[in-house]
């Protein structure tokens, strides 16, 4: 069975696996397919039925709330070939021979909870696989209906643990199960790794991170990466983290640990939404600020200066993101091109 | 057909977007700090309403959604934009901004227009 895609620049073939998505079919044959979430959520892997037929996932899914079925358009992310079919992209799409995305199994070996709604996982796979500091893969778990998308918050160049943070949440589906049911031991199926919200260890620009909950996971490869490549030693980094209280901030021995490899180049702050911070620095890891209010307020009292040559990350829930990309944008006279975040909303 | 006054060059502040509607057609007026435009209250991406997403710094009209932004002086798409920006002509007269409406000028997301042009994929 073959799926034809028609892009803006050519077209070509793929030949999906049983029961495969378009999107991740071409994805995984090389081809530069839009896409942001990869799981429904964005609406970016848009594409037009032109011939043949292709059945939904999920009907509901909140990408796809302003296309025209009528008019045969679909998410790739959502579809699946049911038998030769044609498909338009409005895209350019080249083709991609390094860290193509693929298929791979993996077993939990390690699970611990971090807070009372945020667990950390670990997963070791049969073999090392690369990706860059950034990026998410989509993972399902065995009776869970659909896959979810994760950033990996650890780094090395090749690994064979990835390690990942969720937050429980209500009627969600592999969060309960992670926090109901996984086990060591319990194997997940991964497709990744995917996500051009990446940092490119040869930057040469200062950082600045704006992240809620367990939107910092992402976050953490970011900074483990810039500290392997020296990046502190001649760029500043400054991270505004939200959390609700001082209960619930997590991997904050890690954060400590950077603030301190940083020399002084790298500034962390612990932003309470939900309660008055006692002091100006966290009782037990005296190397991180603490502050009050949203988190992207915190970050705009710090950068209403602007910030010289920048490099901005954000990532959280959905109204975060927002406030942070207008704050980036107007406060801190952040150029768009100079900010990068996945768009899950 | 005609130069209609839309506000007071006070009614937007500096580096903000304020919608108004003329002649039952919705415009925003955008004031960049050195000169005011006037624009569809829509981004011409995914339609998200202007007036909360737009955001003005450095002459620059970014839409928070997805980063599409514009140079409001020279109106050049920037970075990974894909449209361009329409306007209406406008000036400023005894402090007033005036616009010059011609009917709504409405972007055609309705069309989708890449997916129903065959030329575009090569095909004739």
């Amino acid at each position: 069975m073959t799926i034809r895609i028609e892009t803006k620049s050519g077209g070509f073939d793929v030949e999906p696996k049983a029961a495969e998505t378009v999107l991740f079919a071409g994805l995984r044959e090389g081809f530069t397919l839009p896409y942001e979430c990869a799981t429904g959520t964005c609406g970016t892997c848009r594409a037009r039925v032109m011939e043949g037929h292709v059945v939904n996932a999920w009907a509901t899914a909140p990408g796809g709330a302003k296309l025209k079925p009528e008019k045969g358009d679909v998410l790739m992310c959502q579809s699946r070939a049911d038998g030769p079919c044609t498909l338009r992209v409005p895209s350019e799409v080249r083709i991609e021979h390094d860290n193509r995305p693929d298929y791979f199994e993996g077993e939990i070996c390690e699970i611990e909870r971090m807070t009372h709604d945020v667990i950390h996982f670990e997963i070791a796979l049969a073999r090392p696989i690369p990706f860059i500091a950034g990026q998410f893969v989509v993972v399902s778990a065995p009776g869970v209906n659909g896959g979810r998308a994760y950033s990996m918050v650890n780094y090395t160049p090749t690994l064979a643990r990835w390690a990942f943070a969720v937050k429980r949440k209500p009627d969600g589906g592999f969060s309960e199960w992670l926090f109901t049911r996984a086990e060591k031991g319990s194997a997940l199926k991964l497709f990744g790794p995917l996500g051009k919200a990446t940092f490119n260890p040869h930057e040469r620009q200062n950082l600045v991170v704006v992240a809620g909950g367990s939107g910092i996971a992402g976050m953490m490869s970011i900074l483990a990466c810039a500290e392997r490549h020296d990046h502190f030693r001649s760029h500043r980094g400054q991270v505004f983290f939200g959390v609700r209280t001082l209960a619930d901030g997590f991997y904050l021995p890690e954060l400590a640990e950077h603030v301190t490899a940083a020399n002084g180049a790298l500034e962390v702050t612990l932003v309470l939404s939900h309660e008055d911070p006692a002091n100006s620095h966290h009782p037990d890891y005296p190397g991180i600020k603490l502050d009050k209010g949203f988190v992207h307020e915190a970050a705009m009292r710090a950068l209403s200066a602007g910030v010289d040559n920048p490099l901005a990350f954000v990532a959280g829930p959905p109204p975060m993101v927002d406030g942070a990309l207008r704050m980036l944008l107007r406060d801190a006279k952040v150029p768009a091109g100079s900010i990068k975040y996945d768009k899950f909303g | 057909m005609s130069w209609i006054r839309v506000c007071k060059t006070t009614e937007v502040a500096e580096n903000s977007v304020k919608k108004f509607w003329i002649a039952g057609i919705p415009l925003l007026i955008v004031n960049y700090g050195t000169g005011f435009r006037a624009v569809p209250p829509v981004c011409p991406h995914m339609e998200e309403p202007l007036e909360e997403s737009g955001v003005v710094a450095n002459c620059i009209l970014t839409c928070t959604k997805h980063l599409w932004a514009w140079n409001l002086l020279t109106l050049d798409k920037l970075g990974e934009t894909e449209r361009p920006l329409r306007t209406y002509e406008v000036k400023q007269e005894n402090g007033d901004v005036l616009a010059f409406v011609d009917g709504e000028i409405l972007y055609d997301f309705e069309q989708v227009d890449d997916m129903d042009d065959d030329a575009f994929f090569g095909k004739s």
